[in-house]
């Protein structure tokens, strides 16, 4: 989410100390603790019997492939145009309530794809939705609407969901990029339109392509929108085969090829990310001037509004006026507000201690790999940092598969606890906390902590004084992401949840199964609020909402 | 750059609310027996010493959806106030899948599916505790497991059910077969492959009609374009609503619908010579092996065999009570008029593997 700024220290790298071991045995052991995972899903998969492999060669796989890297490139372009434009009409035009627009636009980072989904689900549902409804009492007849259910249907309402993450990239470039590049290409004659594309795009084109296949990574993992929507993808895949038969090998299989599949599109990110540097000198920063949208503004304003209404107002309006009629709904209040275990107030009891746990782990987790990263760098310190990095290519279900597998052999008496669900989110979240740490490290001199040792301070006691209180605001960003999509993780917590452990996004996903939106609602809605926080947190330190 | 004091803001407002919303929750043992909840008529309110005696967390894995299962937990709870339920509810097959894998280390007490083939497969692989809750021999022989591993709860009948805003009487479907008939074209909504009655209802078939047949009508279905929903609450609604003409349903799935006012109607189809008559199937019931609280568990079969459990499932489900004696909800069609399918579930049960490559092959949704 944050722009990697220039590296401005880590060429002059501390000479004085060599790598310390324990802080390589540190970081070797979390890069340890992330692997087993991955490698053990691996070798199940190669594992599974060749009767079984077959099958799936057979019927499935080629299918799934093709259904989830159609769907990853239609949201991924999707995500890149609505994104790009939107960050271009906030940043570089005139348009009327931009200053608003920008934080609306980023928003829905705080609403599950899946959330989303149930509602656009319950207006446009074909016949049944209350749009359709509406048409058909309003015209007599039945009124033909688009879908939201299938590949176009998932597509759009993942669009929707997913392009802040490219939005929020893109506003910050348009925002620092140095004006006189473009200036340059307008003295040389070329049209504001050419200068966009031939000049300020290809500028921004690394960091987006890396938002970019961010986004890509994230449908492979996506479970509940797609499950929802009816389109096949290999994670619901894998949710199928697990509910399926009484043989975990073909969930292996699918979920080896689906890491696979997910570890080449994570490495190219990580390459990319690297050269994701179009920040600039801040010296002579300047504001490009604005575009004049001039008889465009209507249509521009336009389009921005239909975007923060299918993704933002909409689904908070029809969550709210669900909730109100839950409430209003004694047989749903008393459902809702029971005691003990089954209570509202456990599941977002539930939730937040989950999730907190989650985050503080991960960002301790982070430090030791971020440490070595940045101040010892080497063949070795990278791979072990890019290997901290694999939780974005496991998905939630395939966590959890490797994690029932793995904990109940191994650790049997934390099996069926909370504290799994935990490993699990720091598992999955564990990139976002390295790179926060890294972010921040990258922007702390050594010359600080050099002073401390010099001082007699030990490499403890330095980082305890001395770097972590300086780098403690990029930590709390690293913390308060963790925080914010474990809240929203579903699969995971579905299939680890020990009985009587439900959190806020299980009870919406059951409840929602059900067919009970009333009941549901309140759950959703409180989920979109608590998440709403730590965004806005997140949010205000971004450039573009300075 | 950022503002330290806006940090402390959001964070304190973490911290609040999760203090305000922790309060009650992390104490959730100690249930209350203050709020316990009305009882169901016929049953003591009074709860004896021996009833008190009976504690613990009582851990349930249950197929069966928990809206359905939760009337009856409660009942439980009314008479045995010291039991702590923790229900975690999934597909038949996801908790089947749980209790393989936990075999070693058994976490649930029960074990509650809605058919009968996954629990005679788990009995086979000796995941459950032989136990008869009293009361269990007047159950009819086929509905409990060998060795008293499982008992059969409730029955239910695989049904169609329609709008009938939308369909006329005299056009009325007979057979399952006919929802392969073309007039019904995108007319149609189903349970998908996860659905475990729906899983029972193709190993039904594929027991009666052999493995053609059956494909046949899957391709058939889907050539239709039936839409296939994760559950059948979907189902009824979108009957219920217009969405859809017909449903393949559960018996009380129609009448859940009907009790909702929606204008429906029920056929218990293939009831013709030569049809293969109604499919049926059972929820049932097991104590896992290993289970920490064999106390509770034995307590929660006895009750679900016992004439209050019997007859909660018949009054709030619609559902058909195995146990004699118990009275049918007022409405629902009693069973003894109709021609049933006759499945040998043991075997069945030892063909569900090939039933799921079945829906595998044929691409059920």
């Amino acid at each position: 989410m944050e722009i990697t700024r220039a590296n401005q220290f880590s060429l002059q790298r501390l000479r004085t100390y060599p790598i310390s071991p324990r802080l390589a045995i540190a970081a070797g052991l979390v890069a340890l603790f992330v692997a087993v995972p991955l490698v053990y899903i691996f070798i199940r998969a190669l594992g599974a019997e060749p009767e079984a492999w077959q099958r799936l060669l057979q019927t499935r796989i080629w299918k799934l492939l093709s259904n989830t890297l159609l769907l990853a490139a239609a949201v991924t372009s999707g995500a890149l145009v609505t994104g790009i434009s939107m960050a271009w009409l906030t940043e570089r035009t005139d348009l009327p309530g931009r200053k608003i627009f920008r934080w609306m636009l980023a928003m829905p980072l705080a609403v599950p794809a899946y959330i989303g989904g149930i509602v656009h689900l319950a207006l446009l549902r074909p016949r049944g939705g209350v749009i359709p409804q509406f048409l058909e009492s309003l015209f007599g007849q039945p009124v033909p609407t688009p879908s939201p259910l299938g590949f176009w249907g998932a597509a759009f309402i993942l669009t929707l969901f997913m392009y802040p993450y490219v939005y929020l990239l893109s506003g910050a470039a348009f925002r620092t990029l140095h004006a006189s590049l473009e200036e340059a290409a307008r003295v040389f004659g070329r049209t504001p339109m050419q200068t966009l594309f031939q000049v300020t795009l290809p500028a921004l084109r690394p960091g987006l392509t890396a938002g970019a296949l961010l986004v890509a990574l994230d449908i492979l993992a996506e479970y509940g929108t797609v499950a929802l929507l009816r389109y096949e993808t290999f994670s619901s895949a894998i949710f199928v085969q697990l509910s399926g038969r009484y043989d975990r090998s073909a969930a292996s299989i699918l979920s080896g090829i689906l890491v696979a599949l997910s570890i080449l599109i994570l490495w190219g990110e990580l390459r990319l990310q690297g050269q994701a540097r179009f920040t600039q000198m801040e010296s002579n920063w300047r504001p490009a001037p604005l575009v004049a949208l001039g008889k465009w503004r209507i249509p521009a304003l336009l389009l921005v509004l239909g975007v923060v209404s299918a993704s933002l107002l909409v689904p908070f309006t029809v969550l709210l006026i669900w909730s109100i009629q839950a409430f209003l709904d004694p047989q749903t209040m008393a459902t809702l507000f029971r005691t003990g275990s089954q209570g509202f107030g456990s599941y977002v009891w539930n939730s937040l201690w989950s999730s907190g746990a989650a985050a503080v782990i991960a960002v301790m987790l982070s430090l030791p790999v971020a440490l070595l990263a940045v101040r010892y760098p080497s063949r070795f310190s990278r791979f072990i940092s890019r290997l901290c990095q694999v939780g974005y290519a496991i998905p939630g279900v395939v966590i959890a598969l490797s994690l029932v597998l793995l904990v109940n052999r191994a650790l049997p008496f934390l099996y069926a606890t909370p504290f799994v669900v935990v490993i699990a989110y720091v598992l999955r979240h564990m990139p976002q906390a390295v790179r926060a740490s890294e972010s921040a490290l990258n922007q702390l001199s050594p010359s600080l902590e050099e002073a401390s040792r010099t001082l007699g301070r030990t490499s403890l006691q330095t980082l305890i004084q001395v770097t972590m209180p300086l780098i403690l605001p990029g930590l709390l960003a690293g913390g308060s992401l963790v925080f914010l999509t474990s809240l929203k993780e579903l699969p995971a917590t579905l299939l680890l949840r020990p009985a009587g452990f439900d959190t806020l996004a299980v009870r919406v996903w059951v409840w929602a199964g059900e067919g009970f939106y009333f009941q549901a609602a309140p759950a959703a809605l409180l989920l979109v609020l608590v998440s709403a926080l730590p965004l806005s947190f997140l949010l205000r330190r971004e450039q573009i909402f300075k | 750059m950022f503002s330290k004091s806006k940090i402390f803001i959001t964070l304190l407002a973490l911290m609040l609310i999760a203090s305000a919303c922790g309060g009650s929750a992390p104490t959730a043992v100690s249930e209350e027996p203050a709020v316990v909840q009305e009882p169901a008529a016929g049953v003591s309110t009074e709860a004896p010493a021996e009833m008190m005696d009976v504690s613990g967390d009582l851990v349930i894995y249950s197929g069966r959806s928990e809206p359905l299962l939760q009337p009856v937990i409660d009942a439980f709870k009314a008479q045995y106030p010291n039991v702590n339920v923790l229900l975690k509810a999934g597909s038949n097959s996801e908790l089947a899948n749980a209790l393989i894998e936990e075999k070693a280390n058994p976490q649930a007490d029960v074990f509650i599916t809605t058919e009968l083939f996954t629990i005679q497969s788990l009995a086979r692989e000796g995941i459950f505790a032989s136990y008869s809750p009293s009361g269990v021999e007047q159950l009819p022989s086929e509905f409990r497991g060998p060795d008293n591993t499982w008992t059969g709860l409730t029955r239910r009948a695989r049904v169609i059910m329609y709008n009938k805003d939308l369909v006329a009487e005299d056009e009325l479907p007979t057979s399952i077969f006919d929802l392969t008939d073309a007039k019904w074209r995108g007319q149609i909504a189903a349970a998908g492959s996860t659905n475990g009655s729906m899983q029972a209802q193709i190993a039904a078939m594929r027991q009666l009609l052999g493995e053609e047949a059956t494909q046949e009508w899957l391709y058939g279905l889907i050539a239709n374009e039936v839409t296939f929903f994760g559950g059948h609450t979907d189902v009824r609604k979108a009957v219920g609503a217009g969405e859809f003409k017909l449903g393949l349903v559960n018996h009380y799935y129609f009448y859940l619908q009907q009790a909702e006012g929606s204008n429906v109607g029920i056929i218990f189809p293939d009831q013709g010579e030569g049809q293969i008559g109604l499919i049926t199937n059972a929820t049932s019931a097991a104590i896992v092996k290993g289970g920490k609280n064999l106390t509770a568990a034995q307590a929660f079969l006895d009750f679900l065999v016992s004439p209050e459990g019997q007859k909660l499932f018949a009054e709030q489900n619609y559902e058909y009570p195995l146990l004699p004696g118990v009275a049918l909800r007022e409405g629902v069609q009693p069973l003894d008029g109709f021609r049933l399918a006759d499945v040998d579930i043991a075997q069945a049960a030892l063909d569900f593997d090939a039933t799921f490559d079945l829906m595998e092959r044929v691409g059920l949704p």
